[in-house]
């Protein structure tokens, strides 16, 4: 039985990721007094970029070129497979938080991999910057985390969810809506893509299918996010969980989208040091946990 | 008779030093080698007798009875504990052994190979003999000699004056640290056992004696994890390892990254789990040095330009994840939570044999790079992966596996130290900086990985594949770094078995092995099973529709000629490094308060030379210094 609910929630997954991004593109043209492309404009867009050739540049190291969008979309794909989103079912097993975080890794492991085969410096630069945030991102991260495991006394999703409530508990939350922010490269934070300065950075060799799948990875890895997040909200009774599951997913868009469509781009510096400082609110928030806030 | 068998590998061993010292050409080294690789086999042979039955053998040396008494015997002994080393050190050996007979050709007519041909079986055979001897004065006797000859190899390129500087100091750093293994050992011998060294004897009566004698334990603790620590290159004691493991061969560079500094880590397991009563202080204390070693070398690695000196770096921070998981398992079995703390020490145990494959490969690859272009500078090194594919794979199956990517290695005893310490509290920020960490690792391996193998070169650089003789070794640790991840269930029963004769019962039945994930208590289904499933068939998919795409150059915005432009290796992370420059700071300060150190240090040395041409003032000295001691010797019972 388990198995089909997880073939529902995957497939889910892969239809509504490009839609919500399609929603959010609209949310953001209405906001900038445009009228914007329909909802299901990204699916078309991925849709003919999967029916392009792929053009390979002559620099690149082809192996390592190719494999990587593959690696990639299969990490972001199984983390899917771990984290419970519509349906509360999932492969859960204990510690699986700490393999759903290394999954996201390992996608960016392959996708800073792949660019920097593509042997564009454009690709390299944004890489760097891409590793360089995530690192500072990981420093957030690893307090949120370390709270959530202080709290719940686990770090196995069964029991994470829903978070008890408590002054710290809210705290981590509030610093996870943060981060997957950051994560999920958007407007002050997309700095890695950043298109008018180094033009897409990490994507700007690939193109066709492998630019898809790359493309799909992004929306697949927001979703996620958003999953993750709402998981940690929602309360366990069935029914109300899908209703308030895609409410949430709707909420979260809305919200995310209009931050977006207000900022203009951070430095790469400038990021890191926010950061360096919400490292610090975190540090403080972990320390409320341990003394049992 | 099969005993005796323990002693084939150490008559290979003598034998291929002393034919070393026969010839400087082609065919010694060769054979060097080559016995040096059957001896690895033989070893490994042994760690599975070990494994299976245990093997004891009994010589008598000579016979006295005096403090000298306990080296009459000279007893080798392999537990299961010793053998799971043994197996790390044999596989190793093998691989570096094989690795050396093209690697070290490279040196022919340049430096004299005689200088190698002779150390390098012995730095083998001591580390052999380390790992099986059962007695505490013979372990001293053979970890003074270990240091000893490793330190040839390290200068092996004795022109240059680096080499020189660096063995220098890491023979007098760790002949210092070995110096209070000298005091702790005399103390226990002369205190608890009454002149018995036996390892058995030890842990039978230690254990009471320190529970009397709570100052005793401090004592030798903090004795015991400065001379080990030193060994391991603990911050603040690893100086010494960033200079010594680059200059050295590549090989010895593996075998001294990958085994030896993992001998004081087998001695702490020996001490702290056998020896000493369990302590939840102890515990506490080497998870913390455990974790500020991992947090500030992995923040030095990032910074690092040299390929073998980032790996260096790289392997004093993975000492620090062994004994993080060592000191919490010490703290949660203190504190009486035996399941958990099981699991941590089996996390620093799987951590010690990744780390011995996954960083041995490494430096393997470095050593390729050397070998075909002659350099170790990342900023300059580029795009070798088109020319030398095998060695590009193996350093990124290595860098997967380093940087903790499921589903290799590093992921499952990576995963097992989270487990263990991000739930209980005492060691949940130790949890924290290491999971921090680990990004941290990602990124400076990527930089590893990518500024040698795949971003474009700005010049041309000659290079072509390896011999076979080289890459087959870097392809066989490559498979166990795949092997051990995706099904640790073998070293888990290894482990488990290790852990067992150190009297630490592991409670296997909560414990649930899917491959590549070990899951306590229950799951429905094995998600690497899984993960493998979607990665085959999108491979699947990428082979049954190839993308029919042209080749062209990179996109330019449109401009025609060459750009010529890349990343340099020291940019990958400037802006991060930027604003954690902090980090950098509190490192530069305490090498400048060390310094100020050294040269107090010196300028005593000074007066006291001073001093010694002056017959009086030394004759005083000597004279309070025979009352200390016959104040001192007055107190022992011989």
């Amino acid at each position: 039985m388990n198995v089909i609910f997880m073939a529902i929630n995957l497939a889910f997954a892969l239809i509504i990721a490009p839609l919500i991004d399609g929603f959010e593109r609209k949310v953001r043209a209405r906001l900038q007094n445009r009228r914007g492309p329909s909802i299901f404009q990204t699916w078309w867009d991925l849709i003919k970029l999967f029916r392009r050739p792929s053009i390979e540049p002559r620099d690149s190291v082809k192996s390592f070129y190719i494999m990587a969008p593959y690696l990639t979309f299969t990490a972001i794909l199984t983390a899917c497979l771990i984290l419970p989103t519509l349906l509360p079912h999932s492969l859960n097993f204990a510690g699986d938080l700490i393999v759903v975080i290394y999954m996201v890794s390992l996608a960016t492991f392959g996708f800073s991999i792949g660019a920097f085969s593509s042997g564009n410096p454009y690709a390299q630069i944004g890489s760097s910057r891409e590793l360089s945030l995530f690192m500072s991102e990981e420093l957030v991260l690893a307090f949120v985390v370390g709270v959530i495991a202080l709290i719940s006394r686990s770090l196995s999703f069964e029991h994470l969810f829903p978070l008890p409530l408590r002054i710290s508990s809210i705290l981590a939350l509030a610093l996870l809506f943060v981060i997957i922010y950051v994560t999920s490269s958007r407007i002050p934070f997309d700095i890695p893509e950043a298109e008018p300065e180094i033009i897409e950075g990490p994507l700007i060799e690939y193109s066709g299918r492998h630019l898809a799948l790359l493309l799909y990875f992004i929306h697949l890895k927001r979703f996620l996010l958003y999953g993750l997040f709402l998981n940690f909200i929602l309360p366990e009774k069935p029914g109300i969980r899908i209703g308030g599951f895609l409410i949430g997913l709707v909420i979260l868009s809305l919200v995310y989208s209009s931050l977006e469509a207000y900022y203009g781009r951070f430095r790469i510096d400038q990021a890191i040091r926010l950061m360096k400082k919400l490292s610090f609110v975190a540090f403080i928030v972990w320390i409320m946990a341990m003394v049992g806030w | 008779m099969s005993s005796l068998m323990l002693l084939i590998p150490i008559g290979v061993l003598v034998g291929a030093s002393i034919l070393g010292l026969v010839g400087r050409g082609k065919r010694t080294l060769h054979a060097v080698n080559i016995l040096s690789a059957t001896a690895s086999l033989l070893i490994v042979y042994m760690a599975i007798l070990g494994f299976e039955r245990g093997l004891e053998l009994k010589l008598w040396i000579y016979a006295s009875s005096s403090v000298i008494a306990s080296l009459n015997q000279l007893i080798f002994k392999v537990d299961q504990l010793s053998a799971f080393f043994l197996l790390i050190l044999g596989i190793l050996g093998f691989c570096t052994s094989l690795y050396g007979v093209k690697y070290m050709e490279r040196y022919l007519g340049k430096e004299d190979l005689r200088l190698y041909n002779f150390n390098y079986p012995i730095f083998l055979l001591m580390m052999y003999l380390i790992l099986t001897c059962w007695n505490l004065l013979w372990f001293i006797i053979f970890w003074e000699l270990m240091t000893f000859f490793s330190q040839f190899l390290v200068a092996f390129e004795r022109n240059k004056e680096k080499a020189i500087r660096a063995a220098y100091k890491y023979f007098c750093m760790t002949k210092a640290g070995a110096d209070f293994l000298v005091l702790s050992v005399i103390l226990i011998i002369l205190n608890a056992t009454r002149f018995n060294a036996n390892y058995s004897e030890i842990s039978k009566v230690l254990p009471f004696y320190l529970q009397s004698n709570p100052s005793m334990l401090y004592v030798l603790t903090s004795a015991l994890l400065i001379g080990f620590g030193v060994k391991a290159a603990m911050v603040p004691f690893h100086s010494w390892l960033p200079d010594a493991h680059p200059e050295a061969p590549s090989n010895v560079s593996a075998l001294l990254s990958g085994v030896m500094i993992k001998l004081p880590i087998y001695m702490l397991f020996r001490f702290f789990i056998s020896f000493f009563p369990r302590n939840a202080g102890i515990g506490m204390l080497i998870a913390s040095f455990g974790v500020i070693t991992l947090f500030f070398t992995m923040m030095y690695a990032l910074i690092q330009e040299d390929s073998k000196r980032l790996l260096a770096y790289s392997s004093i921070d993975n000492i620090g994840y062994v004994l993080l998981p060592l000191g919490t398992g010490l703290y949660l079995m203190a504190k009486g939570n035996q399941f958990l703390g099981s699991i941590a020490l089996m996390a620093s145990l799987y951590h010690t044999i990744n780390h011995a494959f996954f960083k041995g490969l490494l430096f393997l690859t470095a050593g390729s790079v050397i070998y075909e272009t002659g350099s170790r500078d990342l900023n300059y090194l580029g795009g070798l992966a088109k020319k030398m594919p095998l060695t590009g794979f193996a350093a990124m199956t290595a860098s997967f596996a380093i940087a903790g990517m499921p589903p290799l290695n590093g992921f499952v005893s990576k995963w097992m130290i989270y487990i263990s310490t991000l739930s209980s509290p005492a060691s949940s920020l130790f949890g924290i900086i290491a999971l921090f960490i680990s990004g941290v690792t990602l990124a400076a391996f990527v930089k590893y990985f990518t500024s040698i193998f795949t971003r474009p070169s700005l010049e041309e650089i000659e290079a072509r594949e390896v011999p076979l003789l080289m890459w087959a070794p870097q392809m066989l640790l490559a498979f166990l770094c795949i092997l051990f991840g995706v099904y640790p269930r073998l070293p888990v029963k290894l482990i488990s078995g290790a852990l067992d004769s150190l009297g630490v019962q592991m409670d296997m039945s909560r414990l649930v092995i899917y491959p590549s994930v070990v899951i306590p208590d229950r799951g429905s289904f094995s998600p690497i099973v899984i993960f493998s499933f979607i990665l085959i068939t999108t491979f699947l998919m990428l082979l049954l529709i190839p993308s029919k795409g042209k080749q062209f150059s990179v996109w330019k915005c449109g401009i025609q000629e060459e750009l010529n432009v890349r990343l340099p290796a020291s940019s990958y992370y400037r802006d991060f490094e930027e604003e954690f420059g902090e980090v950098y700071k509190i490192g530069d300060l305490s090498m400048h308060i060390l310094k100020k150190l050294v040269d107090l240090g010196k300028g005593a040395g000074l007066k006291f030379e001073a001093m010694s041409y002056d017959l009086n003032s030394m004759l005083s000295i000597a004279m309070i210094l025979i009352v200390i001691l016959v104040a001192v010797l007055g107190g022992v019972e011989l």
